[in-house]
């Protein structure tokens, strides 16, 4: 029969409607027994490696598909961020971000899947001190809950080149560092004034301190908490509750910031420090170009121990080492900062218990354990029989039979030193103070716009008032 | 038998006389109009799907009075409306300034100047991304080429990216190094449609190249001025690629632009709406922009 025009017409329009319902772009949203899983993309391919071995044996294990994709962080926590304000969610996802970026305020606005049944499950095996990084509020549900699951943490070390402090003619080894707040800081200045002295030409550009200060940096908020626990100070009481504007904590805060400006102001540290990513310092170090860094990860050390141009590893075992923060200016030893990495199931996941059957498969404690020492002690397991482990107190092994001066340390820190988590657990305003690095603001408000550091300090602790009242 | 019409003219045969239309005119149009839907329905349908809901929902998100209060509080927003400002008249207008002028060189018909003119498009049409990243090392205070020979010539090295004064500028002179072509070839094409017989008149009565310049040039390209100008504070208004690479706001998000300032409240904070509040305050300036630029070319 001939086609007429009419027809022909009706046959396209209906044929292109049925094609588009057909073609629209299908979603990540979790469906039927297919889980869908968002890991984090590893520093090596090891842990991708470990990562995806694990997933293969759940997939035979709980007969059910599962879609796992790696991310690399910052793009990570874009698509969990946008995930879960669109509702379009995976069913698990890890980014090193979750801890301060998620958790608290996604819980707070009750899009995430309350995991608390997982974790009394895990309890006996948790290092307590980590598990309360995940005990959120749920400003709908006006409950406190698990809504995070916390398997491996970081904490702050220092790293520093031997081989510089040789050439400048100090002492290198780790237990020869002087570890009083004034002498500490000096040891590095030294090093960087000898170094130049005896080589203008090669040494000109070098600096002694790698302190990040930059607003674009986690590194700078990591760095100024510390230093405001030397100093003594506190933000939040035990209630999440603000002090930061009580006489002890502004004077500690004033003190604080007023020490950061110096350090920069002093020429001991690189004028572009204001503006470093979190991994500018690494560079810097990595080129020979700082003596010292602060570094909230053993990411530096894991760097060199997959060096492709040191198969000896001679800069991991011999030409650096890693030390702790040094003891307060009051004399006090060292308390640490601990940020422990999260997983999340989203309130959205259509496949909640497969979710939660995941998540207890991969912290299995042999398989968490592999998982785990793929990436090279740059994370501290978040369990205790995975902690127990003889590589947590011996690291590697040097070919010639080198010690780890690395691995150790963290562990020495995490398990021997006063050591408590970031508290935005408290509440999710500080979490936006951390989004907004307001004492990186600070800082910048010292060392580029010339404050002086009380106003710094007031402007801050405003800013932190005023973010703590939007959340009602 | 001859045919003719009332006025004398020929009349049409019966055969090819044209049958007066069916008194139906307006179901002929429903009919024409349903048929110029369906061809169109495509494109409607993506304008929709990509414009409309989610300019739609975009506005929905931002209508939270909440969302205005909490960005008009942070100071971080102050500062970077004011660096918006700046940073649209101050590239806007030098890189438009020098595009004019750079295409009277481009002018010339000479080889070299040919080959120049090839070169002088290489950094339009790079992408950004190595382009920032470079100029960055540039900058760099320990080891950038800048600092490099202001230290060899005995100057002080400065902290380009460190300090606000000078990375908000180098993120103006990068926005000007990578766009200046783009729009020099436009004026360049501009001044080629000139008639040269206006520059012959202007010779004979003694015209200096300024005065050309002044005189016949410039008038002439006024309009093309104008509309480029508003083209380019449209495009610069919301440029985020080169503030965000070459400084991401530091230091001290002192050098955000609403762009960067918008995506920092939505991605690194989580807050949608405040993302959106932001962009909704440049609205009324970009539609103005827009709305001079249509009444300019008569869209």
């Amino acid at each position: 029969m001939e086609q007429t025009r009419r027809d022909f017409l009706k046959t396209t329009a209906a044929g292109a409607g049925a094609a588009g319902l057909i073609g629209l772009p299908s979603t990540t949203r979790a469906q039927g027994s297919k889980l869908t899983v968002w890991w984090n993309k590893g520093y090596y391919p090891e842990e991708d490696a470990a990562m995806q071995k694990i997933v293969k044996e759940f997939e035979a294990k709980h007969k059910a598909e599962v879609e796992l994709s790696f991310t690399a962080q910052e793009d990570l926590l874009k698509k969990i961020t946008a995930a879960l304000i669109a509702r379009r969610v995976p069913d698990v996802a890890f980014c090193f971000y979750n801890d301060w970026q998620v958790v608290p305020k996604y819980a707070w606005d009750d899009r995430l899947a309350d995991v608390s049944d997982v974790i009394e499950e895990l309890r006996p095996r948790y290092d307590d001190k980590m598990l309360v990084v995940a005990h959120v509020m749920n400003n709908k549900m006006k409950k406190r809950a698990y809504y995070g699951v916390p398997i491996e943490a970081q904490t702050m070390h220092i790293h520093y080149w031997r081989d510089l402090l040789k050439e400048a003619g100090l002492e290198d080894a780790p237990d020869k560092i002087p570890m009083k707040w004034d002498d500490y800081w000096n040891y590095w200045k030294k090093a960087q004034d000898a170094l130049r002295k005896k080589d203008a030409a090669k040494y000109g550009k070098l600096f002694g301190i790698g302190m990040t200060e930059s607003t674009r940096a986690s590194d700078t908020l990591y760095n100024f908490d510390m230093a405001l626990l030397s100093f003594n100070g506190e933000i939040l009481d035990k209630d999440g509750k603000i002090i930061a504007d009580q006489p002890r904590n502004r004077d500690a805060i004033v003190k604080t910031l007023k020490w950061f400006g110096e350090l920069f102001t002093s020429g001991y540290v690189p004028p572009d420090a204001t503006n470093w990513t979190d991994g500018d310092n690494n560079a810097g170090f990595h080129s020979h170009t700082l003596v010292m860094t602060p570094n909230p990860s053993q990411s530096i050390p894991a760097a060199q121990f997959f060096n492709k141009d040191d198969p000896q590893k001679n800069n991991y075992f011999n030409n650096m080492a890693t030390i702790e923060w040094p003891d307060g200016p009051d004399g006090k030893k060292a308390r640490y900062l601990t940020a422990v990495k999260t997983i999340i199931v989203p309130k959205d996941s259509r496949n909640q218990k497969l979710a939660k059957d995941f998540i207890k498969f991969v912290v299995e404690k042999d398989r968490f354990a592999e998982y785990i020492k793929a990436a090279n002690g740059r994370w501290f397991p978040a369990f205790k029989d995975v902690a127990s482990d003889p590589f947590w107190r011996t690291g590697h092994k040097g070919p010639k039979g080198e010690k780890d001066n690395h691995v150790p340390v963290a562990t020495t820190i995490f398990l021997e030193r006063d050591n408590r988590v970031f508290e935005h657990y408290k509440h999710p305003a500080l979490s936006q103070v951390y989004d907004e690095n307001v004492w990186g603001k600070a800082m910048a408000r010292i060392v580029v716009d010339k404050w002086p550091a009380d106003k710094a300090a007031d402007e801050g602790i405003e800013r932190i008032k005023a973010i703590f009242a939007q959340h009602k | 038998m001859k045919l003719t019409t009332r006025e004398g003219g020929l009349e049409a045969s019966p055969r090819v006389v044209i049958a007066p239309p069916r008194a139906r005119p307006r179901r002929l149009f429903r009919s024409r109009t349903a048929i110029g839907f369906v061809f169109t329905a495509p494109l409607l349908f993506l304008f929709a799907a990509f414009v409309v809901y989610p300019m739609a929902i975009g506005l929905y998100y931002a209508s939270d009075p909440d969302s205005y209060r909490a960005i008009f509080s942070d100071p971080v927003f102050r500062t970077t409306a004011a660096n918006t400002f700046w940073y649209v008249v101050v590239a806007v207008n030098v890189k438009l300034v020098l595009a004019v002028l750079l295409s009277g060189v481009l002018d010339y018909p000479y080889w070299s100047i040919r080959v120049l003119a090839a070169l002088f498009l290489i950094p339009w049409a790079v992408p950004a991304l190595p382009g920032i990243l470079s100029f960055r090392w540039m900058l760099n205070s320990q080891w950038g080429i800048f600092n490099h020979l202001l230290t060899k010539f005995g100057f002080a090295s400065v902290p380009w990216l460190a300090q606000h004064d000078t990375a908000l500028g180098a993120v103006m002179v990068f926005h000007i190094w990578k766009y200046l072509p783009f729009w020099t070839i436009i004026f360049l094409a501009g001044r080629r449609a000139i008639p040269g017989e206006l520059y012959e008149a202007a010779a004979i009565d003694g015209g200096s190249a300024v005065q050309n310049f002044f005189h016949v040039t410039f008038p002439l390209l006024r309009n093309l001025y104008l509309i480029c100008t508003l083209l380019s504070m449209v495009f610069t208004l919301g440029d985020f690629t080169v503030p965000w690479l070459m400084t991401g706001g530091a230091p001290g998000d002192s050098t955000h632009v609403l762009a960067t300032l918008a995506y920092r409240y939505t991605f690194t904070m989580g807050r949608l709406e405040w993302g959106l509040a932001t962009f909704t305050v440049a609205l009324p300036i970009t539609l103005l922009f827009i709305g001079l630029l249509m009444r300019w070319v008569k869209i």
